[in-house]
């Protein structure tokens, strides 16, 4: 064997991924060129260093996400209407449809010619369908969706981590329509969470459910019961933004309120005007 | 009597989502490994972790009889990692500190301090490699994979891979050389957070 071919074979030599005769073959340059010799220990000695790079092991919290996942995935699936046959023909047709390329090329083209066959057949007798059934199995696959980020967001502004209940709040955000197991549980993080942030975060996320009637007198009953300055000055411009009348004597009393931070006040005071 | 991954997963498939949590318990730290190689960042990798056995509950129903469920696995765990990656901006990921208490960064009491270094470089000429490159040898070396198994979790032939591992091997000595000859600091972007050699 030549110096060259040796080079070539280096990889698999060194990864021990060689087999005979070649690896005879390569044992024997070796013993015989030095200059081969030294360049395969080289690398065998970066290989063999490269296994010194520690691994990293993932936190608890990883397999704690997994099993919150899991579940509201199980939960989903189970209240999910009726097992729809779309599932069934999905996983029957992945069962026989074919894995090569040239195959469901092949598949694919006899598919099309049959198709425009039949479509000749039924366009000379000219019945054209008007009316397109609605697509149930998609809103059945919204709704098992919507349950599972429900789920998702509720499990987590259970947990005992700021950052994990902050990221509940977020979640909300995928909701369009929130059943009232969230807006309750948004309300009752904004009334009793220990963390601002958490707090601030979520009269941000009611925001986008202004519309309901919940949000609005859950927002002016928490006014007058959050000691943070920076919440109370956001929920007064929600409830000035949402144009809820029902809170100028809530923002009238603020303004009054000695106790109450100055800045707070003034706020309410200045954003009042807006309502009134 | 022990279930294999196969008929686990298939069971998965088969709509008992639950066997999801045998399958995980043995692979997930495998997947860490990986997407923290490949990554250099702890909290990606984690999320990528439950990122694909989301989509293995997602995708159950393309799971065959004839699949092997690691190869199976390791191909959805690399769609994701690009999926990430077109997503996301990889300069701005992550705050600098997400590698504090990271591989090689961890203090490791009775190494040699110049073997420590070396290893130091070699994580560094990893992360300079290209991330096809860094593939390939990261799944041979720490995934212990034969040629066959990395050419089925790529979809691609083995003479491919053998190319590619045969390639790599070569560049990583290279930058490794040419690292310990500068004696510079790594500035090397690990997922939008700079991984500094002392």
């Amino acid at each position: 064997m030549q110096c060259e071919e040796v080079r070539s074979q280096f990889a698999d030599y060194v990864i021990d991924q060689m087999q005979e005769p070649v690896r005879s073959l390569v044992s024997e340059h070796l013993t015989s060129c030095q200059t081969c010799r030294a360049d395969a220990e080289e690398l065998k000695s970066l290989w063999k260093r490269l296994g010194s790079i520690p691994a990293a092991e993932p936190s608890p919290e990883l397999e704690s996400r997994f099993h919150i996942m899991l579940e509201a995935y199980k939960h989903g699936l189970n209240h999910a209407p009726a097992k729809n046959w779309w599932s069934r023909v999905n996983a029957w047709m992945s069962r026989w449809w074919p894995t090569q390329p040239v195959l469901q090329f092949g598949f694919s083209l006899g598919l099309l010619i049959l198709g425009v066959v039949i479509g000749r057949q039924v366009y000379s007798s000219s019945t054209i369908p008007s009316i397109v059934p609605p697509n149930t199995e998609v809103a059945e696959l919204r709704s098992e969706l919507t349950q599972t980020r429900q789920m998702v967001a509720l499990s987590l502004m259970q947990q005992q981590s700021a950052s994990d209940r902050l990221r509940g709040v977020n979640w909300s955000y995928q909701l369009q329509q929130p059943g009232g197991e969230v807006l309750t549980a948004l309300l009752d993080t904004l009334m009793h969470d220990s963390n601002v942030n958490v707090r601030l975060a979520t009269v941000d996320a009611l925001r986008q459910f202004g519309d309901r009637p919940v949000v609005r007198r859950g927002v002016i009953e928490a006014m007058t019961r959050q000691e943070s300055p920076m919440v109370q000055i956001a929920l007064i411009d929600l409830a000035v933004d949402l144009h809820e009348k029902e809170s100028i004597p809530t923002l009238r009393q603020l303004t009054q309120d000695r106790k109450i931070n100055e800045t707070v006040r003034e706020r309410a005071q200045k954003r009042l005007a807006e309502l009134e | 009597m022990v279930e294999t991954d196969e008929n686990l997963m298939l069971a998965v498939r088969a709509g008992d989502v639950s066997q999801l949590g045998p399958l995980f318990d043995r692979h997930h730290r495998v997947l860490f490994d990986f997407f923290a190689r490949m990554t250099g960042s702890r909290a990606i990798a984690e999320d990528l972790v439950q990122d694909v056995f989301f989509r293995i509950l997602k995708y159950r129903a393309t799971f065959r009889e004839d699949s092997r469920f690691k190869a199976w696995m390791f191909h959805i765990a690399r769609n994701a990692r690009v999926d990430y990656y077109r997503k996301h901006h990889p300069e701005a990921v992550l705050p600098e500190d997400d590698t504090a208490g990271f591989q090689s960064s961890m203090p490791a009491p009775g190494r040699a301090l110049e073997h420590e270094e070396q290893i130091t470089l070699l994580e560094c000429a990893m992360f300079k490699l290209p991330a096809e490159k860094r593939e390939v040898l990261v799944l041979s070396r720490y995934q212990e994979m034969k040629y066959e198994q990395i050419a089925e979790v790529m979809g691609c032939e083995v003479g491919t891979v053998k190319v590619r591992v045969h390639r790599a091997l070569n560049e990583l000595r290279e930058i490794f050389l040419k690292l310990s000859s500068e004696k510079q600091p790594c500035n090397v972007k690990k997922s939008g957070a700079s991984l500094r050699i002392m």
